[in-house]
């Protein structure tokens, strides 16, 4: 059984990382969400996938080729415009007999995942606290009978997880799928015309996480590193503190007077300090540079770059490819301890959260001492000058000098 | 020109090509055609006039491998006989091609002898007969062996059922890509075709052959060598190129223009730092003060190459040589210290890549102006400058004229910095700034040129006479006049009327004067009067401020300018709309007129 | 399911002069967006696929502005005889039912979004309004339209029409008869079908914003920035000042020493400073140029505006293209305005210029005056009345 992977997406809602590369790529704990899916996927049987892609879909080929890596099988194609998720399944017609789809922007578990792949065509269900911006399914027994969605009243907490299996039958429900109001072909729609005729049943899934805006990879990195075993496999140098939970990658070097806190999970050939600290929940990736005198807390730090002097990173994710220059520091917290809001895309959002630094996209350079206050949203190939302050959002290729 | 495609992959070909060659349309086609391979068949469907025709024709078929095709007649008449794929005796091979074979004739007689039946009158057909000659077991092999015998360029797409699942491609100066998907790969002339289905491409060099399968690209050097090329990703966003509510693209980009000369001085002036900055590999050629600057380029580029020349000499001093394209692989300047400019807004006019390779070979140093990223004059010049116009759509130049003067000019002032001092330069970028407001006032007039051009529009002839950097745009006003309207016209420089020319002017022929209050003033006056005296109407097109022109002209058309040297941005803005309005008066048709083609490919 | 809108952008707008000189009223920009665009997306965003745009005057603005998108259909109404008259145009492309707007008000996208998904096939929308008796009052009776009166002269609604409705195909049929018989206007029509006892539901805009004199642009883009929050792009030097919500477009410049206190919009392709201040709410176009020390404050700075070093500008607008040179004061106050005819009294208003206006350097203006476009005022001035387009003040 093939397992097709929903992998077209930008995902608006995750700028400014969204910028550079598909919302599949965003790491957690190290690994793009993909890559965690595709793990448990791998663990609930399946072999061969095919992953539907569309935007920046290089970085998602570069990541996976073709699958070796994991020894499986990936295959790729390409839905070419965004016309939704029934046009994106539609195109694997003549690749598949029975299926599973998974969105792959969520994060599933792979019991969860055996679950649907034992059952025949069902549809993956979770519970949710505020229904309104998911599909609800209206269920009779355990029989699918409506996928509603975005009800402002919403019938119940029970929405649609985004993990199928079909046979071959949605297809031709699929070519009768009209556009929906917003212009897309919807795999719902197509489902609710299936469950007209045909048995579709509803499977409760325990694990499931969903992330809409970028602060809440800084939660899912949070949980995924809390279940992680520690294992060292770069260069330790003495008189380094590794407490609880490390793991440090092949090539990586870890120098005298760094103290990390686990748990933390480091890359592949990075330096690290000398006398650096690192606190619990900080993904570093890989070749990446933590310097001397420099604290990164709670944070995302993708791959190639540099937190290198003097630095501050707390409860912040810097893409790749970005540079600190010394002394840059991230303020995470409100004078007044109130909860942080953002400016993304023009409109102001509140993130719930009392503590957030930045969020910051690839080939981002900082002048020396430049100053970045909490909540700030920088977009991809911007320069920070030195000395200066950064605030609110800052689009792609802008100068602050 | 041309547009040919090939696909072979999970999706249905059909509906691919289909939906590819649409996207190729605004090349300017008469006929178009598909060749699919089904069930080991091979089936062809040609048809002339809209891709639409074509569509209704096309059956709904389930194929997954095919080549496309666009016509642009060049030897042969419009007919569904002439236009691709064409087909080999045997009904197995077909080819689809751009470009022109010139030993032709000769290899059709040779073919002939040999027992090959000739269905139409292109030269097109030769290749497939070629091919059908040399093959034993492998097309690729066929191919290479057909090139060898045909002169001229090409670029080609070749389908047979004998292997049923590859499409074997090949270029000869003219543009090629192959583009990579996934479980499908694609061929085109035209990037922009292909973007929707994926943004991996491989630029072709000539002589080399590619052989595409639905899993597989594989490409061939000259010498028959299989060689690793690099695969580009593309990141530019194709435009959407719509009219939005304009009767014609040709109007709509003539309405564009306040906005496209925005975008072509965008970041490259500041009138606080007083200061032009264009891209580093730009600057570091204008570093190298070069002692000699030649331009080169065709039709309306040829034009601002003109107005390009008027303006370097003026402001820099520097002698600028200009040459067309087509002549200047014969004449011209090579020389080290020398600054070759091509201007070509497709990038792809095949006479002015010629002139850039030469001037290239001879160890020159080349820049192009140019509108599309990534066509092959940008890869070829050590530097490029992009109009950023958006894409033009209607065959006659207009805001792509526009544009190129606009960098011309900041390219004259760059070149200048010996000779200008800082506050010269200040007005200068005020006087740029300024030009989009000038268009839109011209634009805001455009009922009067209407009333001009319903004088106009039943005339044999038409004359546009100007002096000095008004030369050309007469040059320019008689090509839009002539290019879409059908009406005969010419342009002169006012001063050489009566060195021949002034034979021609009867009452019938009215006369088209540009007038600009600089130096030379006077003379187009003196020149005007000539005119008048041998009874031709006389149409003024004179600045706002000029309160004396009434006097000699018998209309006026006016254009707001502080600047003698830029006034050829709203002049050029009057031209357009002249020409615009009497082709519409006669019912011509505008975005695509007879027997032009928006970039001319063929040499 | 409602696919098809009709928005009418034929109308010239006259109390908008000047700026109606040269485009229609729906192309005037608020917070950088023409109000038509406002329209246009509130109304896609609410689920309708399909645009039918009615244009006459001016239309090659708003073609061209509109280019790009998708959709949309252009049709030209001959002569601007009424908004019914407008609406027969879109007939040949409509045969089920739809909604209308007008393109020059600003409507919110969840109340055309009720409008659509509203059981009645007849319904308007209404608006709380202070000021009702400008506009056509709506009487209610059970939620349903009993009558609406133009400019009544006793108000006891405080409803207002926004012009927007929901009609089945059938209206066009009612819409011919009755300009056969000289009625041009969508509210005569409305009240005809009431009186033969078609019922007509209502629906209560939440955001709903209308421009009549060219001040309410100053009013509009005050409210409309409040909406948008800090977004920085371009270059932004050294020491420059940026407190609240500053927004700064594509490769614009801020030199050193400015001092931006927002909300503030700046535009794309724009130099400002070196120290320059610019203070709420203050909304600045594309490609405009300020030189130092210029002090702008709660004014519309339309596109390609040029403003020398020294300027004083406050509750002001100033149309596109116009160059003013340096030392040039606006004095704000107390003024009476005349505008077609109208008079209107006003506590704290600046200037109102027109487009492509040439302003020569230490030129004065007193409070409340309108120039018109294409004026061209000498130096030293000082300008104490109103100055027709295209005049020369020397």
């Amino acid at each position: 059984m093939k397992c097709v992977v929903l992998a077209a997406g930008e995902g608006r809602r995750m700028h400014p990382l969204t910028f550079t590369r598909p919302k599949v790529m965003l790491p957690v704990s190290n690994k793009p969400i993909l890559e965690w899916n595709l793990l448990d996927a791998i663990d609930a049987g399946l072999e061969e996938f095919i992953f539907i892609v569309g935007y920046k879909s290089e970085s998602v080929r570069e990541y996976f080729g073709d699958g070796k890596r994991w020894n499986v099988k990936i295959e790729y194609v390409n839905q070419g415009e965004p016309l939704g998720t029934a046009h994106a399944i539609g195109m694997v017609e003549s690749f598949v007999d029975e299926f599973i789809v998974l969105c792959g922007d969520t994060i599933f578990g792979r019991e969860d995942i055996k679950k649907v792949v034992e059952r025949g065509n069902s549809i993956g269900l979770t519970k949710v606290d505020d229904a309104r911006e998911y599909g609800v399914v209206e269920l009779s027994g355990n029989k699918v009978v409506r996928i509603h969605e975005k009800m402002e009243k919403p019938l119940s907490n029970l929405i649609n997880a985004g993990l199928y299996h079909f046979d071959r039958s949605i297809f031709d429900f699929i070519k009768k799928t009209d556009r929906s109001p917003r212009g897309e072909y919807e795999i719902t729609d197509s489902i609710n015309m299936f469950t007209r005729e045909y048995n579709m049943e509803g499977v409760l899934l325990k694990e499931w996480r969903d992330v809409v805006y970028p602060w809440h990879l800084l939660d899912v990195n949070e949980e995924l590193l809390r279940k992680m075993k520690g294992d060292i496999k770069g260069r330790v140098e003495e008189n380094v503190v590794l407490k609880g939970e490390v793991t440090i990658g092949e090539g990586s070097r870890v120098m005298s007077g760094s103290y990390i806190e686990g748990p933390v999970v480091i890359g592949r050939d990075c330096k690290i300090g000398p006398n650096c600290y690192i606190r619990p929940y900080t993904s570093i990736g890989d070749n990446c540079h933590i310097g001397n005198a420099c604290e990164v807390k709670n944070s995302i730090v993708m791959s190639n770059s540099n937190i290198p002097h003097q630095n501050y990173v707390g409860d912040s994710i810097i893409g790749s490819n970005c540079n600190l220059g010394a002394g840059t520091k991230i303020a995470n917290l409100r004078f007044d301890k109130k909860n942080i809001k953002v400016s993304l895309n023009g409109r102001k959002l509140d993130t719930g959260r009392r503590k957030l630094g930045v969020v910051m996209s690839d080939n981002v350079q900082t002048g020396i001492n430049a100053m970045i206050n909490v909540g700030t949203m920088i977009g991809n190939n911007v320069f920070i000058g030195p000395g200066t302050i950064a605030n609110g959002e800052i689009k792609p290729y802008a100068k602050i000098m | 020109m041309c547009g040919i495609f090939g696909y072979t992959g999970f999706r249905n070909a059909r509906n691919v090509i289909l939906d590819c060659l649409k996207k190729l349309d605004y090349r300017g086609y008469d006929s178009a055609g598909i060749g699919v391979i089904n069930k080991d068949e091979l089936k062809i469907f040609k048809e002339i006039g809209e891709l639409g025709l074509l569509e209704k024709k096309l059956p709904p078929i389930d194929v997954n491998i095919g080549i496309g095709h666009t016509r642009w007649a060049t030897h042969g008449e419009v007919s569904i006989k002439n236009a691709h794929p064409q087909v080999s005796c045997n009904g197995d091979i077909a080819v689809v091609h751009n470009g022109i074979i010139e030993n032709f004739k000769k290899l059709k007689e040779e073919l002939e002898e040999k027992g090959h039946r000739f269905i139409s009158q292109t030269d097109t057909e030769v290749i497939v007969h070629l091919i059908e000659e040399s093959y034993k077991d492998s097309l690729k092999d066929a191919v290479f062996s057909m090139i060898k015998k045909i002169k001229g360029s090409y670029a080609l797409a070749v389908l047979s059922t004998s292997e049923p699942d590859i499409i074997v491609g090949a270029r000869q100066e003219s543009p090629l890509v192959v583009g990579i998907g996934d479980n499908e790969n694609f061929l085109t002339s035209d990037i922009t075709a292909l973007l929707k289905y994926t943004n991996r491409v491989i630029y072709l060099e000539d002589g080399e052959i590619c052989v595409l399968s639905k899993n597989s690209v594989d490409i061939f050097n000259w010498n028959g060598k299989k060689i690793e090329k690099e695969i580009h990703i593309v990141d530019w966003n194709v435009e959407a190129a719509e009219k939005g509510g304009f009767p014609h693209f040709m109007l709509k980009e003539i309405y564009e223009q306040p906005h496209s000369l925005h975008q072509t001085l965008r970041g490259r002036i500041s009138e606080i730092e007083r200061s032009i900055s264009f891209e580093d590999k730009v600057e570091s050629l204008l570093d190298s003060y070069p002692k000699v600057v030649s331009i080169v380029a065709c039709g309306t580029s040829f034009y601002a190459g003109m107005i390009g020349k008027y303006m370097i000499e003026q402001l820099s001093g520097i002698p600028t040589f200009l040459e067309l394209a087509s002549e200047y692989r014969y004449f011209g300047v090579r020389d080290k210290t020398s600054l070759v400019v091509a201007i070509t807004q497709s990038g792809e006019t095949a006479d002015t890549l010629g002139a850039l390779r030469e001037a290239k070979n001879s160890g020159c140093n080349t820049m192009v102006i140019t509108n599309v990223i990534g066509s092959t004059a940008t890869r070829i010049a050590d530097a490029f400058i992009l109009t950023r116009s958006g894409p033009e759509i209607g065959v006659a130049a207009t805001k792509t004229f526009t544009s190129q003067i606009v960098v011309l000019f900041l390219l004259a002032l760059k070149l200048s910095r010996k000779t200008i001092n800082p506050d010269e330069l200040s007005r200068y970028l005020s006087h740029l700034r300024e030009l989009p407001r000038n268009v839109r006032m011209v634009l805001e007039r455009s009922e009067e040129i209407l009333k001009v051009a319903e004088k106009i529009k039943d005339s044999k002839s038409v004359f546009f006479i100007g002096r000095g950097v008004n030369y050309p745009l007469s040059l320019e006003g008689a090509l839009k006049l002539k290019e879409i309207s059908y009406i005969h016209a010419e342009g002169f420089p006012a001063g050489e009327l009566k060195h021949g020319p002034f034979a021609l002017l009867t009452e019938k022929t009215p006369v088209i004067a540009i007038v600009t209050m600089d130096k030379t003033y006077d003379k187009m006056i003196a020149n005007i009067g000539e005119v008048k005296a041998r009874h031709s109407p006389v149409i003024a097109i004179a600045n706002e401020k000029d309160s004396e022109i009434e006097k000699y002209a018998d209309y006026v058309i006016r254009f707001p300018s502080d600047s003698n040297i830029l006034s050829c941005i709203p002049i050029a803005v009057i031209l357009q709309l002249l020409a615009y309005h009497t082709a519409n008066l006669r019912g011509c048709e505008i975005d695509k007129p007879r027997n032009l083609a928006k970039s001319v490919t063929v040499e | 399911m409602i696919k098809k809108a009709v928005i009418l952008a034929a109308g010239e707008g006259k109390r908008l002069k000047p700026y109606t000189e040269t485009m229609p009223k729906v192309m005037i920009p608020v917070a950088n967006k023409p109000i038509v665009e406002y329209v246009i997306d509130s109304v896609f965003k609410s689920g309708i696929e399909e645009i039918i745009l009615i244009v006459g005057y001016r239309k090659e603005t708003v073609m061209e502005y509109l280019r790009e998108k998708e959709n949309i259909t252009y049709v030209t109404q001959d002569k601007q005889l009424g908004t019914a008259h407008a609406l027969l145009y879109a007939r040949d492309y409509i045969d089920e039912p739809f909604i209308i707007l007008a393109g020059d008000n600003i409507i919110d996208d969840k109340s055309v979004s009720r409008l659509i998904h509203s059981e009645s096939k007849f319904s308007l929308m209404i608006k709380e309004h202070p000021l009702p008796s400008k506009y056509g009052v709506v009487f209610l009776k059970d939620n349903k339209v009993e009558r609406i009166v133009e400019k009544p002269l006793e108000i006891e609604s405080k409803f207002i029409s926004t012009g927007i409705y929901k009609f089945p195909p059938m209206i066009f049929d009612e819409i011919e008869k009755l300009t056969s018989h000289g009625i041009y206007d969508l509210t005569s029509v409305l009240q005809k079908l009431i009186s033969q006892g078609i019922e007509v539901d209502t629906i209560v805009a939440e955001r709903w914003m209308d421009i009549v004199y060219p001040w309410d642009i100053l009013y509009v883009n005050g409210e409309m920035i409040h909406d948008i929050s800090s977004s920085i792009s371009g270059s932004i030097e050294k020491n420059v000042t940026l407190k609240g919500n500053v927004s700064i477009g594509r490769d614009s410049r801020v030199y050193a020493g400015s001092y931006i206190q927002g909300p503030v919009v700046i535009g794309e392709g724009c130099e400002i400073g070196p120290n320059v201040c610019i203070y709420p709410s203050t909304v600045i176009g594309d490609n405009v140029v300020v030189n130092s020390f210029s002090e702008i404050r709660n004014s519309v700075i339309m596109d390609e505006v040029h403003i020398g070093s020294n300027a004083s500008i406050s509750n002001s607008v100033i149309g596109k293209g116009s160059i003013i040179n340096s030392h040039f004061s606006i004095i704000s106050g107390k003024a009476k305005m005349e505008v077609e005819g109208e008079f209107k009294e006003l506590e704290n208003i600046g200037a109102i210029i027109g487009e492509d206006c040439d302003i020569s350097s230490h030129v004065a203006i007193e409070p409340g005056r309108i120039i018109g476009r294409r004026c061209s005022i000498d130096s030293f001035k000082r300008v104490i009345k109103d100055i027709p387009s295209e005049m020369k003040v020397m």
